[in-house]
């Protein structure tokens, strides 16, 4: 099985409600969205974050909009107006969650490249 | 079908305010609602009312209506601002010159306040209610009490629906949630109340308020969509064309730039949420798990199908507390060897606390340029930077023990290793605390007057 970063797969945004951290995570396919609830299990997303995240990790599924949402408690140094940390809001959280390294196949590293590609175009000024 | 277009005109205390003005010029919005009020905010406000008692809403308010009103009042369009932050009441006398001085005719601005419960925090306890906090869990707030510097309720959008209905033009509010300021008028217009009839369109207009109260974080910013993004300089901020029936078309002010698209209105709808299923606003709960995305043409994508329940009996209470000082110190260190010279000022900067014989309530040190923000989940490398940052942030329970990190990081400058470079000092901070609660939607003494102001 092919490594793949997350961040090839996905689209992330991520933001902060006292010291707690959100990240969306956005699958650029329904077949990715598929296969990412399957690796992004708090367990996983936990494990990724070492001690960044120092409370529980839940995770949301939205099939609605191919999208996770996970929610990292305890992961923002106490939150916005105490935290020590440079980023007090948690906005590169998203990017940190991006670099999940997970085993996918050829097809989907594949249509993840050309829906990238797609979206450059259909959008691109 | 009937329609409302309403737009977001600030996302925070110190936002770009040329996009709302030129959607009040451009568009034809109904509409337009500002959100100054991010949840430190309150806390700095009620602290510049106690050192005078005629501040405490944004200062921006002033600057802000001056260039808003002459374009939106001749046009009809009604502003919500919850800009009057811990003293709506002085915001408005404020503006009420300033309608005056401008000669625009004459405006009806209702005044929205009681959102702040520190007066009778003591009551609401002795009656039985404990302030759990939502994020340690910890029951009730005696450890913080002595402590408390604010504490304001999350008030939804009945009584701006009611100075609406009085036939006001502005609403100057105080801690409402940034969401009533969309979910308000839209009640408003289509004659929508809080029974359960209502329910789902009110869900609807709880999303959409949503979707758009961030103004530019739907349209562009902030965005993965940023290498897309049109003219970002010249942002366009977010308008919703939203049905009687509930269903809504995201767009933004014709022919400005930014981008709206499927990915940045999920980027939207996942922002800052915790349970999906349960959005919890003053006004409803929606559940942004059933609604639809499409896009229906350049720069706007419709939403239907969207959901939730009706409103919860609490309301969100954001309490503020002094909690100590942070210290900070910043110098950078150039090519050759970057790195090890910031690992060697780091043990420099540890050891000088130990022989001062300081400790701090936490310390931490990053290396800019390396893992500051992704900290350990950054892979460390061995190549030669170019240049890497020592960043020292401590927190004390004295100002005097913070001024310690600031001056010893400042001794870098001479006493670290060769090259060591430095911006302008960073002056110590007092820290203000948040204790997120609920309280009882009853126990909030939220009021409203309307003030006519004849030009």
């Amino acid at each position: 099985m092919p490594q793949v970063m997350l961040k090839d797969l996905a689209f992330a945004r991520s933001g902060d409600k006292g010291d707690v951290c959100n990240v969306g995570v956005m699958a650029m396919t329904r077949s990715i969205y598929e296969f990412l609830i399957k690796e992004l299990t708090p367990e996983r997303v936990k494990g990724h974050f070492k001690g960044m995240v120092k409370g529980d990790v839940e995770v949301y599924h939205m099939p609605n909009i191919d999208s996770i949402e996970l929610v990292l408690r305890r992961s923002l140094g106490g939150g916005a107006t105490c935290t020590l940390r440079f980023d007090q809001t948690g906005k590169s959280m998203c990017t940190a969650v991006l670099r999940m390294t997970l085993d996918a196949d050829d097809r989907l590293v594949q249509e993840a490249r050309e829906a990238s590609k797609a979206i450059l175009e259909r959008y691109g000024c | 079908m009937k329609q409302v277009n309403i737009g977001s005109g600030s996302a925070y205390w110190g936002d770009l305010l040329e996009p709302a003005v030129e959607m009040a010029d451009r568009s034809d919005v109904h509409y337009i609602g500002f959100d100054h009020l991010a949840e430190l905010t309150m806390a700095l406000l009620n602290r510049m009312k106690s050192k005078n008692p005629s501040g405490g809403y944004i200062p921006d308010i002033i600057p802000w209506m001056k260039k808003m009103l002459p374009v939106a009042v001749p046009k009809g369009i009604k502003v919500l601002t919850n800009a009057g932050g811990a003293n709506p009441e002085q915001a408005a006398v404020e503006v009420e010159k300033i309608i005056r001085d401008l000669k625009i005719g004459d405006v009806k601005i209702g005044v929205v306040s009681g959102d702040d419960i520190l007066p009778y925090l003591k009551e609401i306890r002795n009656e039985g209610w404990k302030f759990k906090n939502l994020d340690t869990g910890e029951e009730d707030i005696d450890r913080i009490e002595d402590r408390i510097v604010a504490a304001n309720a999350y008030i939804g959008a009945d009584l701006i629906i009611e100075e609406l209905k009085n036939g006001a033009d502005l609403i100057i509010t105080g801690r409402v949630s940034d969401n009533a300021l969309f979910v308000g008028p839209l009640m408003h217009e289509f004659g929508w109340n809080f029974t359960p009839e209502y329910t789902e369109r009110i869900a609807a207009a709880v999303t959409v308020g949503h979707i758009i109260e961030c103004a530019a974080c739907v349209t562009g910013g902030m965005s993965n969509m940023w290498r897309v993004s049109e003219r970002p300089w010249e942002i366009g901020y977010p308008i919703a064309e939203v049905y009687e029936n509930g269903d809504a078309v995201i767009t933004k002010t014709p022919e400005s730039g930014g981008i709206v698209n499927q990915w940045t209105v999920k980027e939207h709808l996942l922002y800052e949420v915790r349970d999906p299923h349960n959005y919890l606003m003053p006004d409803g709960i929606a559940d942004f798990t059933s609604l639809r995305l499409e896009e229906v043409g350049r720069n706007r994508v419709k939403v239907t199908n969207m959901s939730g329940k009706e409103r919860p009996d609490t309301l969100k209470v954001c309490i503020g507390f002094r909690d100590g000082y942070i210290g900070e110190g910043l110098a950078f260190f150039p090519w050759p060897n970057a790195l090890e010279k910031a690992q060697w000022a780091e043990k420099w900067i540890r050891e000088r606390f130990k022989v001062l014989g300081v400790r701090f309530d936490e310390l931490r040190i990053d290396y800019v340029g390396v893992n500051m923000l992704h900290d350990e989940v950054a892979p460390l490398d061995d190549r030669d930077y170019n240049e890497v940052g020592l960043r020292i942030a401590g927190k004390a329970k004295t100002r005097e023990e913070a001024e310690v990190i600031r001056r010893e990081a400042t001794h870098l400058w001479t006493m670290g290793p060769i090259g060591a470079s430095f911006g302008a000092p960073m002056n110590v901070r007092g820290v203000i605390a948040l204790w997120p609660s609920l309280v009882p939607r009853d126990a909030v003494r939220t009021e409203s007057r309307l003030l006519e102001v004849k030009a």
